[in-house]
């Protein structure tokens, strides 16, 4: 079957963990964390502008609540991560596909590819910044960059391993062109390209928060700086925990699509 | 119905060109079985991809009904040795057998096609199965039921049943006849399986020599329909049998002096 | 390494590089601070003739070197007590789970919070960052390889003996590659640290140069900052192939 072309392997600590706790993972690990926070908050002081313990953190981030910034600073974070990861999905499955179908291309291409991949986001944030202001078009432009390599390097090794036999029984069959590329290789590409998102999204979201930190543009970055700014180390804290759950939750809707797209995929009811 | 004229074809290679065949001249009669045999890498598959289309000829001529071939003929469908990777594991069986016929075919039309294809290879009851859930033979046949499906006026078979065990690649074989017989489908049928050749055939080309030609040309006027019993057991049988291994075998020897 | 050159893949980078130079030179791409590659080249040689670029790097690469190294210990040792004992793996790895969700940027405000603007924050930074991968990847690589372990009881080697001489050489390939992701991670890391809190190494002197409106200089820094990751990378590749041939061969890592 396909399945063994099709499910790309995973460069051993590229994705170390593939579950999240409760599943596969016992739930009782949790006990550290937990009894953590609970110390904490018995014998931390509220006054304290290092460690105010996990109690004063809501109380922290309400002034941001009541001026009306919170929710609006998350969409834009939201957005951003989102639109950056959509724009990184088609241009690293375009180019990957491309890269991956042709040896000579490949050839051509890689060594400018590797250079540009080898250039880490921190250092295009002030770059960019500089090159096109202080913009969500920074932004945006920023998170596509990085999160465009895993979803490239994953369609580039999926098709240059998809089985030849595919697309020659779709032309002897006389599909056109266009019927291969949207019936035959598309849907034998999109696993790998959900393995790809898979690693992508965690690091679209995590470079959407560095440009909002440093740029302090806006979004949930700008809050976490101008907190730090301000010493409001209860907000620092309750920020920190929001980004957290973002984190969490991304990582989580991203394993289940591509789970339930790789047990569709390979045709099992 | 398919002929070929001095039909060379080079690939390059690392270590320069590789002369694969050279000036083959091959009739194909319409409703004709054809066996193509020959051992591993003695460019056979070559053969089966230019007449179908998916490899051109670097010099020389083919054609199928007068039209020369540059590309999948229409009427031309070629079945692949790699069923499993050949069938699209998100779709139902039923689907993959619609495959080539789904842009061109109202429903019901599409429908009665795929019916009567999977009833010829026996898998009508599969219909809404997925690939993952057969077994390697029945892969085998919903391929050749997709290519049944589109009614092609020549069937082009690279070694189907060279991945299959004994007892499933008799029923096959079988199967394969009754579909002939059905269909009148002139069938090119590529194998390295001697036994396979001369059962199956009208007529075994055998391809040797390297780059590869044709060797010998043998008729097959065994009656049919034809029984795995006791076809085998005839003399004409294993007088045509002793003269295709007698053949490659010549072959064989000459190569190791070369 | 290189049998034959890639003369396509050159001949490509450099006609984008070519590219580039006609289309700022010519205005066609209108970005007031965007600078042509010979703008960077020259930008380049200034700043490392005037000693910033290389006070700057050295002092990028020592603070992340440092925090890499501290992770390097703690996450192997960690990794390993995690890797190796069921009991303590099952207590504490959904909590490690539950804080690896949280991305790593966003505890360099905290660390500047906690640490203020010195050279502490850049290597706690990088310590925290470098940690992950090498901490994760160990747990990953100590973990039971049945067979061999079988093999050990077969040997009736003794249980420090298995440890020494079957589960670590089988885990060197993935500790390897987490202290290599350990170490582009806690470089990028200290750079976010240096343009947020320590106003001290390349990362800083992006941001300074950005403000002061000089984008050849800027430019020339990113370009240094891309050929550090890849020059520390290897190396750090080459000196463990030397080291560790045989475990890495097994693992098809040579």
């Amino acid at each position: 079957m396909v399945t063994g072309t099709l499910r790309t392997p995973r460069k051993p600590g590229r994705t170390a963990k593939p579950t999240s706790p409760g599943i596969g993972t016992p739930a009782r690990g949790l006990l550290p964390l937990v009894l953590l926070l609970v110390l904490w908050e018995l014998t931390g002081d509220p006054q304290s502008p290092y460690f105010p313990p996990p109690g004063s953190w809501l109380a922290g981030v309400e002034p941001l609540v009541d001026n009306g910034k919170l929710l609006p600073s998350l969409g834009e974070t939201a957005i951003t991560f989102v639109l950056g990861l959509a724009i990184a999905t088609v241009l690293g499955a375009l180019v990957g596909t491309l890269v991956g179908a042709s040896r000579p291309v490949d050839r051509a291409l890689s060594p400018s590819l590797e250079f540009l991949r080898a250039l880490p986001a921190a250092a295009l944030v002030p770059v960019a910044a500089l090159v096109l202001g202080y913009t969500t078009e920074m932004k945006l432009v920023v998170v596509v960059l990085p999160a465009t390599w895993p979803i490239l390097l994953t369609c580039r090794t999926a098709r240059r391993s998809l089985p030849p036999v595919l697309l020659d029984m779709s032309r002897s069959l006389g599909l056109s062109r266009r019927e291969r590329t949207i019936k035959v290789l598309a849907p034998a590409l999109l696993p790998a390209v959900l393995l790809g998102i898979r690693v992508a999204a965690p690091l679209a979201l995590i470079i959407t928060l560095l440009v909002e930190i440093v740029t302090r543009v806006d979004g949930l970055g700008a809050l976490l700086g101008a907190a730090q700014s301000n010493f409001l180390s209860a907000q620092v804290y309750g920020l920190l925990t929001i980004t957290g759950v973002l984190g969490f939750v991304v990582n989580w809707v991203v394993t289940r699509a591509e789970n339930a797209v790789s047990v569709r995929m390979r045709g099992t009811t | 119905m398919i002929s070929c004229r001095d039909l060379s074809v080079t690939l390059p290679a690392a270590s320069g060109p590789v002369h694969i065949l050279a000036d083959v001249h091959l009739d194909v009669g319409e409703g004709e079985f054809v066996s193509v045999l020959g051992a591993s890498g003695s460019g056979k598959t070559t053969l089966l991809r230019v007449l179908g289309g998916l490899q051109p000829a670097t010099a020389g001529s083919v054609s199928c009904d007068g039209t020369p071939i540059d590309g999948p003929a229409n009427g031309v469908v070629t079945v692949f040795q790699d069923y499993a990777n050949s069938l699209l594991p998100w779709r139902s069986v039923r689907r993959n057998v619609a495959l080539g016929i789904e842009q061109q075919l109202g429903k019901p039309e599409r429908d009665a096609r795929v019916d009567e294809a999977l009833d010829m290879v026996g898998l009508l009851e599969r219909a809404d199965d997925y690939p993952a859930q057969l077994s390697g033979g029945m892969q085998q046949r919903v391929q050749i039921a997709r290519a049944l499906a589109m009614r092609p006026r020549v069937l082009l078979m690279d070694e189907p049943f060279g991945a299959l065990d004994a007892m499933t690649k008799a029923t096959l074989q079988d199967q394969l006849q009754g579909v002939h017989a059905a269909t009148g489908a002139t069938i090119v049928f590529v194998t390295h399986d001697i036994e396979e050749a001369v059962y199956l055939s009208d007529r075994v080309v055998v391809l040797s020599g390297r780059p590869a030609n044709v060797g010998l040309t043998l008729d097959v006027a065994l009656p049919r329909p034809r029984n795995q019993v006791s076809t085998k057991e005839d003399q004409e049988y294993l007088h045509l049998r002793h003269k295709v291994y007698e053949a490659l075998g010549h072959d064989v020897g000459e190569q190791a002096h070369a | 390494m290189l049998s034959r050159v890639n003369v396509s893949g050159v001949a490509v980078f450099v006609l984008g590089l070519a590219l580039w130079e006609v289309l700022v030179r010519t205005g066609l791409l209108t970005f007031t601070y965007l600078p042509a590659p010979t703008e960077v080249a020259v930008g380049l040689a200034e700043v490392v003739e005037n000693g910033e670029l290389p006070s700057a790097l050295a002092h990028t690469v020592t603070a992340a070197l440092a925090g890499w190294a501290l992770a390097g210990l703690a996450g192997v040792a960690a990794g390993s007590l995690l890797g190796l004992v069921r009991r303590v793996w099952m207590y504490s790895m959904a909590s490690l789970e539950a804080l690896r969700a949280l991305p790593i940027v966003a505890f360099v405000p905290v660390a500047v919070l906690l640490f203020g603007f010195s050279v502490q924050t850049e290597i706690i930074v990088a310590f925290y960052a470098a940690l992950w991968p090498i901490l994760l990847n160990t747990i990953a690589g100590m973990r039971t390889k049945d067979r061999l372990i079988e093999t050990g009881r077969v040997l009736r080697l003794s249980r420090a003996a298995v440890l020494w001489k079957i589960r670590l050489p089988a885990a060197t390939a993935n500790i390897v590659v987490g202290l290599r992701l350990g170490l582009s991670t806690s470089l990028v890391l200290t750079l976010v640290a240096e343009m947020v809190g320590n106003p001290a190494g390349l990362g800083f002197l992006l941001v300074s140069k950005g403000q002061a409106l000089q984008p050849g200089h800027m430019f020339a820094g990113v370009v240094v900052i891309g050929v550090t990751g890849i020059v520390l990378n290897a190396i750090v590749l080459g000196l463990a192939r030397l080291v560790f041939r045989g475990q890495l061969t097994s693992a098809g890592e040579v």
